[in-house]
């Protein structure tokens, strides 16, 4: 209990700065996803045999895509300004707070700004496609896939120490991400060895796991599940031992 | 009165540099403490090491009885800070500031709003409360921050450089807060370059330089180091000054100074503070 408290305390701040921000924080996290939603669903989807089929395969996939692009950004740019233009990061580290509550709380804005989005995203979806299975597991990824890239958001910004390094990190890393993992197209049609990679990276298997619970010809893969938590519990250790060994 | 603060062979250092190398002292429970030093002489370092922000390489450092490595959880119960740099989310309003302290601090929830209006109220930030932080002015941020480093009613307070920036009414004001503060019984540490600052309000003073402590008592204390007694002779070139213990002495040897210009005075901080960093870079040691 005491780390939930704690936790809610590291984050009041951020969700005080989203309350008093809803619409830009919203509009921003939302208009890429729809946009890739129209583009792709009826620009791509619309050029081929059926194109119903092609909406209900991406909607999973860009929920799954909503959860890194509605976090990373956000946590890692916000974690960067307070540690580096703001300072306001050392206060969080002044305070009778265990580390574990630290990291949790920077990541809650991006886990209640992505859930807030994907929600959004699966009432279009829906309305898009009703045939895609609508489930409360969904939201049980939701919050995995977005606790993920929170943390990928909050190592990333404890790291940097220049916003160029930020968008360097954001081009080599979340820009493939977003086209690659599956979101938008089965990673089985590219070759072996660009497929491995592929497998490799966090937003495969969440869009794994959501395509596994909302399209009926899919299954949730054990390995997906296992290699979320693996991700989780690796870039939760990272974060945890630069903020003990005063690295950040 | 015991020891709130004991530091014993503190290293810090940034590769090979030794920003801090090998310092001792102690800060009592109720001072007005005051650490001097020329710019980057290890103070700002020594405080953030103190406050457990920064990580040490050897030597301890505990508060209240609490070592900073095992137990910092509970040091940073009793430990209020207003660092140097104004360490506000500059996004959220002063209000939200002050707020966010008190609940990171764990400030009961039903005391809450009436600890930050009588905190804010000292340095009269009431008509800024509900501004951004980033709209306000210099000395403005300056005194949200020290209001937001005693909404917890800390034990001892850390005040890194807190007047830098702002103007004599300000600065004074701030005074009587730090004085009315310490009546109450907070601890204060406090680092400055006002040297008058340090004259004026604190017990016990220590000087730093190139991360060794050079001095370390109070300020009659460290005016006997050098001589209470200051003879400051003025030429067309330069100014001298020679130290004696007695004003006998100095009368004795200032009339064999012929035709030249004299002052005889008290021996300040200041020329103690240079005589131990700078003129005499330390030898007096």
């Amino acid at each position: 209990m005491s780390i939930i408290d704690e936790t809610y305390r590291v984050a009041w701040g951020d969700l005080e700065y989203m309350k008093g921000n809803l619409v830009e924080v919203f509009l921003s996290s939302l208009i890429g996803p729809l946009l890739y939603l129209l583009a792709f669903g009826f620009g791509v989807g619309g050029s081929m045999e059926d194109p119903a089929s092609y909406v209900m395969y991406i909607v999973p996939g860009i929920i799954a895509l909503t959860t890194l692009s509605a976090t990373f950004s956000t946590v890692s740019m916000k974690v960067l300004v307070q540690r580096l233009f703001y300072m306001s990061f050392d206060e969080l580290l002044l305070c009778p707070i265990h580390i574990s509550a630290i990291i949790l709380g920077k990541t809650v804005q991006g886990m209640v700004r992505a859930l807030i989005s994907c929600t959004i995203l699966l009432v279009v979806g829906w309305l898009l496609s009703p045939r895609v299975i609508i489930s409360p597991w969904i939201f049980l990824v939701i919050i995995v896939g977005s606790l993920m890239f929170s943390l990928l958001g909050l190592m990333a910004g404890i790291m940097t120490n220049k916003t160029q390094n930020l968008s360097l990190f954001s081009s080599i890393a979340i820009v493939p991400m977003t086209f690659l993992c599956g979101t938008l197209f089965d990673v089985n049609i590219l070759p072996d060895y660009v497929a491995f990679v592929i497998y490799a990276l966090p937003l495969t298997h969440v869009s794994n796991l959501m395509r596994g619970i909302m399209l009926p010809d899919y299954a949730v893969g054990l390995d997906s599940i296992v290699i979320v938590v693996l991700y989780i519990a690796v870039m939760f250790a990272i974060c945890y031992y630069m903020i003990k060994n005063n690295k950040c | 009165m015991g020891n709130i603060v004991e530091v014993r062979d503190l290293v810090v250092k940034f590769g090979d540099f030794a920003a801090v190398d090998g310092i001792s002292f102690d800060v009592k429970e109720g001072e007005i403490f005051g650490f001097l030093g020329p710019n980057g002489a290890g103070k700002t370092t020594s405080i953030r090491t103190i406050t457990t922000i920064q990580k040490m390489d050897s030597g301890s450092v505990s508060i209240d009885g609490h070592d900073i490595r095992t137990e910092f959880l509970e040091a940073r119960k009793l430990i209020g800070i207003a660092q140097q740099h104004i360490s506000l989310d500059k996004d959220l309003t002063v209000r939200q500031n002050l707020k966010h302290h008190a609940i990171l601090h764990k400030v009961p929830k039903k005391e809450m709003d009436r600890v930050i209006k009588e905190t804010a109220d000292i340095l009269e930030l009431e008509e800024f409360m509900d501004h951004k932080v980033m709209d306000l002015s210099g000395g403005w941020k300056r005194k949200a921050s020290i209001v937001a480093a005693i909404i917890h009613e800390p034990k001892i307070l850390l005040l890194d450089e807190p007047t830098a920036g702002l103007d004599t009414r300000s600065r004074h004001m701030l005074w009587d807060l730090v004085r009315q503060l310490n009546s109450r019984g907070t601890t204060i540490f406090l680092t400055t370059h006002y040297i008058e600052e340090a004259e004026t309000l604190c017990d016990r003073v220590a000087i730093i330089n190139h991360g060794k402590l050079v001095a370390v008592g109070t300020v009659e204390e460290l005016r006997d180091r050098i001589g209470r007694v200051c003879v400051e002779i003025s030429d067309d070139v330069r100014r001298r000054k020679r130290y004696f213990g007695s004003m006998a002495e100095a009368k004795a040897y200032s009339a064999e100074l012929g035709e030249a210009m004299f002052n005889i005075r008290r021996t300040s901080l200041e020329d103690v503070f240079l005589e131990l960093t700078g003129e005499s870079g330390g030898k007096l040691q």
